[in-house]
Parts: structure tokens; C-alpha cells; sequence
């Protein structure tokens, strides 16, 4: 999926600002869910959606899986620019 | 005059623009016009003298000429000083012969901005001009909460995303047992939490001299460089000579201490090429005090496997005297079934209970006669029902030992075939577990190339290998035997076979 239509999603838009905004975050699906205000199971699809993406990381433990932001930089600019085109 | 600091007027700047957008404002023109006529009403910020920003408001007749602009500028600047003073709501006449006040926004005893009210026909009465400066007050106090509670927010927000990312790091360490597993595990998330380039994990060795490489991770170049330091020497054997983070502009040494230094996190130059802060050394002092405890628990439960695997061992060396009479390690089983359950992915808690059932899988010839086991010829039926109960004999006795439940299943099911023909269930496919399906492969080969007392020569390596290819697809799982027949063609395996099963060094 195109970044650019990706972040015209509004849940993936919100989980992707999140991490933008707070990049040494790890958060569960649960907290993520907090912060973008969304069901957590709704939540858990897109995390995963944007891992395969490279956008997030995951961290995977029996119990549950951490999800924190990439440390491409070349992603991180690429997203800088959308979510400034797209404000 | 008072000097006003800049984040002051920044947020009062951010209060008059909440005020100026605040849809109940726009409703307080809207229902006073009803009543006064129309009228031009605007918001002007602390300085009655910044011309531009009063021109905005500016009439029609104001605008026709440079001196109808500069007398009716003229005149409301006069108002805005007088308001300023007084902090009372100010009527005036215009130029032009129109009326209007203005009421300026106080805070602490200042006006920081001002409404303007002008163009109106007649004077408007003092009660009136009460009731809406009453109003504006009103939505002046709603802008002033919407910007305290933003204000809060945004220095709430990064504690608790902190907090949420503490927590969660909390969790992810604390999930492991495995050394390995959890040193990776450590150092990735170090290095995402301070976005830093490199990390490296070192453990101090037995006699505290050393502190010996154990796990790195570098972004920038994927080598890995493992080097041993001395205590007290370079950044890492500083910070655990002294039990403190070492840090500079870029890197950052947190040492482990649970009781005691156990070893150090080292980490290297950050991703946005700033230096290291105080605040990373503050989050790495909290992470370094969990990862010590969660090492130190890897350790021991290290320990406790060492000991259970010496048990299972012994358990294992019973079992095959029983059967052979004679026992032969199994360094090269056990590493076979390894590097297949690698391949498939397993998790280590998954390589080890696999391991286990190597060593276990025929816990149930411990029910069975001795003498039908090395009984040379041709087994009766009844003998052959018995050698069949195995599975469930050995699953039985493997389940009453808690810490290896997780075996069971590999032991019930090894002897089941991929197409159903085989016992105690006749699973057939995915239905056999994974573990089960390695062990049929793995110890089908074994028991071909191993030396009995009651059977001629066993097979080469080679042609039980054919043999097990044969029964691809029927008796095991074609992707098992697939990644089986890979393994067994490794050197290291290829010779640690030839050590053990034929005695050759």
C-alpha cells in the first residue's frame, strides 16, 4: 500500500503520528489503542499491517508484542514530508 | 513598564486565538446585534500600537482615504490606552460619527488583548455593554481552561508515553528465561527506547575480571564485533568498576547491578547524531535495573536446565540399556533435531522441549519386557501389541513429571504416520505435532544407523538417509524430511555422527 493513501486512513494515520511524535516509544496494541482511542483489536490488524510495511518493529514475546517506531531514516523523512503534505 | 516573558505572551497569544475561534463568541455578536444593530466587532492582541493588526477591523469610510485611516487609527489607539489603564470597557465616538467601545482581555491586572466594538448607529447603554463584557469574560475563562488544559496535556503526555514504554519494555524482558534470547532481546530495545546506532551487552566472567561480549547489535554496518574488555578499562569497564553510567557525547555505559555489577550496556551514537543526555541516562538506569534481574533469573533457570537436562540424561542412558544394552551419546540426535526445529523457527523454549523428547521419546519401553525388546526374531502379536503401547506407556509416565508436560505430545505421537497409518491414534497430516513429526523423522534414522546387539550391521548414514527419503510423503512429513536430508549433509553433523554412532574420532 502507498504511504501517501496509508495515511489517509485515519486510525493508520493516527498510530503512524504517534510513533512519529514519541519515536523511543514501545507500546502494547492495548496502550497503542489508549493513545489513538480505537479498539484494540482493530488496532492489533493495522500494527501489524505496518510492520510488514517496515514502519513499525515488533517485538514479539509469548504474552504479548511491543510495537515501537522503524529506525530507517529514509522512512522516517518520507513520513516527516506526508504527514506535513497532508496537515 | 513590566516585562512580560515570552512563553507568557505565547500562551496569551494562544488564548486570544482559542477566544477569537470560540464558536460562542461568534454567538454573542450574532444575538447582540439583534439589539444594537449591525456592528463590527474584532479582537486586537496586547499592543495598541501595532497598526496592522488594527487595520483589519477598519470600516469602509475608515479605508476610502490615507486620513480617514490615520484619524479613526488614531482614535481607537487612544481608546485601547485608555481601556489598558483603567481595565474597564471604554465607549467612544468614532471620526465618522458612529459609536463603539472596546473591552479589554485582563490577566493578571493586564491587558493582554482587546474587542473592539464599532460602527454602531447609537450609543450603547451601560447595561448593555455590562451584559457583553460579562459574556466575553465568560468565553475569555473557557479559552484560558482549553489552553491550561492543553498546556497540561502536552506535559503529560511524553511522562506517560514514557511510563506506557517503561511498562511495556518491563513485560517484554521479563518474558524471557533464555540467556540468548533475552541478551538480544535487551540490547534491540535498548536501542530503540534512545535510538541509538550500536549496543553491545557484557557479562562479567566467573573471575571477575572480564567482561566478555554476549550480545551486539549494530544498525550501521550488521557486523558484529565482540570484543573482550577489562574491567576498568574503556567506557564499559569503567561504568562497572565504578557502578555508574559513564556517558558522553557519544556513547553511554549503564551498568547491570543486581546486588552486585553483573555486566554492562553499552550504547553508541545516536540515530539524530545528538549526544547522549541526562534523561537517556535516567531511562537506561531503569531499564538496566530490570534487565539485571531478568538476566539474573536467565541464570539461574540456565542453571536449573543444566540440571534437569543431567537427569534427563540419566533417564535416557536407563532407557537405552534396557532396550540395546548398550548406550551411545546423542550430541549428534540432539543436534540434528536442533538445527530442523531452527529451520522451522521454534522458539528456544521449543527447541529444548524438543531436545528433551530426543533423548525421551522411548520413555515407554521402561514398561516393556526387557526380553521382548532384544528378542532377535520375528515378534508374536501379542509382543508386537506391547512394543505399540509404548507411546502411550512413555507419555504416561513423562506427564507426571510437570516440568516436562510439554513433552508428552512428541512422545504420544512419534509413531504416527503423515498419511494416518500409524498408532496409538492414526493422525494423519498437520493433526501429528510438529515435535512429533521431527522425532518419527529423526528417530526412525537413528535407530537405522545405530549399533544393536540383537540386529546385523546398522545402516550407513547415507543409506538411512534413503531410506528415510523413501518415506517421504507416507510415513513423514515431506517438508521434515525435506530440511532433515539438508541437515544430515552438514560437515559438523556428518562428524559428530561418525564420533559417536562408529566411534571413529
Amino acid at each position: 500500500m502507498d504511504l501517501n493513501e496509508l495515511l489517509k486512513n485515519k486510525l493508520y494515520r493516527g498510530i503512524v503520528e504517534f510513533f512519529h511524535e514519541n519515536q523511543t516509544s514501545v507500546d502494547t496494541p492495548r496502550g497503542i489503542a489508549t493513545w489513538v482511542k480505537e479498539e484494540r483489536a482493530v488496532v492489533k490488524n493495522a500494527l501489524d499491517k505496518l510492520v510488514e510495511l517496515g514502519i513499525l518493529i515488533a517485538h514479539e514475546v509469548s504474552s504479548t508484542t511491543g510495537y515501537s517506531y522503524t529506525r530507517n531514516k529514509k522512512i522516517i523523512q518520507t513520513i516527516e514530508k506526508q504527514l506535513k503534505n497532508n496537515r | 513598564m513590566v516585562e512580560i516573558s515570552l512563553p507568557k505572551i505565547e500562551r496569551q497569544k494562544r488564548i486570544l486565538e482559542r477566544f477569537a475561534g470560540n464558536l460562542d463568541f461568534k454567538k454573542v455578536k450574532s444575538s447582540f446585534s439583534k439589539n444594537l444593530g449591525p456592528f463590527m466587532l474584532w479582537v486586537t492582541d496586547r499592543d495598541p500600537s501595532d497598526k496592522k493588526a488594527l487595520k483589519q477591523g477598519l470600516c469602509k469610510v475608515a479605508r476610502a482615504s490615507e486620513k480617514n485611516e490615520s484619524a479613526c487609527l488614531a482614535n481607537i489607539t487612544g481608546i485601547l490606552e485608555r481601556a489598558a489603564v483603567s481595565g474597564k470597557t471604554e465607549t467612544f465616538m468614532c471620526p465618522f460619527g458612529l459609536h463603539g467601545f472596546s473591552v479589554p482581555l485582563v490577566e493578571d491586572k493586564e491587558a493582554f488583548g482587546y474587542i473592539i466594538c464599532c460602527q454602531l448607529k447609537n450609543e450603547p447603554s451601560r447595561d448593555m455593554m455590562d451584559i457583553f463584557s460579562y459574556l466575553v469574560n465568560t468565553v475569555l475563562k473557557e479559552a484560558k481552561k482549553e489552553v491550561e488544559l492543553e498546556d497540561l496535556y502536552r506535559t503529560i503526555k511524553p511522562r506517560t508515553v514514557a511510563l506506557s514504554t517503561v511498562h511495556t519494555v518491563h513485560r517484554l524482558i521479563m518474558s524471557s528465561l533464555y540467556l540468548n534470547e533475552l541478551l538480544a532481546r535487551i540490547a534491540r530495545l535498548s536501542m530503540q527506547i534512545i535510538r541509538a546506532s550500536r549496543c553491545s551487552i557484557k557479562l562479567i566472567d566467573s573471575k571477575r575480571k572480564t567482561l566478555l561480549p554476549k550480545a551486539t547489535v549494530d544498525l550501521r554496518t550488521k557486523t558484529t564485533r565482540l570484543k573482550k574488555v577489562k574491567i576498568g578499562r574503556w567506557a564499559p569497564g569503567k561504568a562497572v568498576k565504578f557502578g555508574k553510567p559513564i556517558r558522553a557525547e557519544k556513547y553511554l555505559a549503564t551498568p547491570l547491578i543486581d546486588e552486585d555489577v553483573i555486566g554492562v550496556i553499552t550504547l553508541y551514537d545516536k540515530l539524530d547524531n545528538q549526544s547522549f543526555t541526562s534523561f537517556d541516562e535516567e531511562i537506561m538506569r531503569t531499564l538496566a535495573e530490570q534487565a539485571a534481574i531478568a538476566i539474573k533469573n536467565a541464570q539461574l533457570y540456565k542453571e536449573q536446565e543444566k540440571l534437569t537436562m543431567g537427569s534427563i540424561k540419566a533417564l535416557a542412558q536407563i532407557i537405552e540399556s534396557r532396550g540395546s544394552g548398550i548406550y551411545t551419546s546423542k550430541l549428534s540426535f540432539l543436534k540434528i533435531v536442533q538445527l530442523i526445529g531452527q529451520e522451522f523457527k521454534m522458539r528456544e523454549h521449543e527447541l529444548k522441549t524438543l531436545q528433551y523428547a530426543a533423548l525421551l521419546h522411548d520413555a515407554g519401553e521402561l514398561m516393556i519386557p526387557e526380553k521382548v525388546l532384544r528378542k532377535r526374531g520375528k515378534l508374536t502379536g501379542a509382543e508386537y501389541r506391547l512394543i505399540k503401547e509404548h507411546p502411550l506407556k512413555g507419555a504416561k509416565i513423562i506427564k507426571s513429571l510437570k516440568s516436562l508436560k510439554s513433552i508428552t505430545p512428541i512422545i504420544m505421537y512419534h509413531h504416527e504416520n503423515f498419511n494416518g497409518t500409524g498408532y496409538p491414534k492414526g493422525l494423519k497430516g498437520s493433526d501429528i505435532p510438529l515435535g512429533a513429526r521431527i522425532m518419527a523423522v529423526v528417530a526412525a534414522f537413528e535407530a537405522m544407523i545405530a549399533k544393536r546387539p540383537y540386529r546385523g550391521t546398522p545402516l550407513s548414514a547415507e543409506r538411512a538417509a534413503e531410506e528415510v527419503k523413501k518415506h517421504s510423503g507416507n510415513q513423514f512429513d515431506p517438508k521434515v524430511v525435506e530440511i532433515f536430508l539438508k541437515v544430515v549433509k552438514r560437515k559438523d553433523v556428518r562428524h559428530l555422527m561418525k564420533r559417536e554412532v562408529h566411534g571413529s574420532k
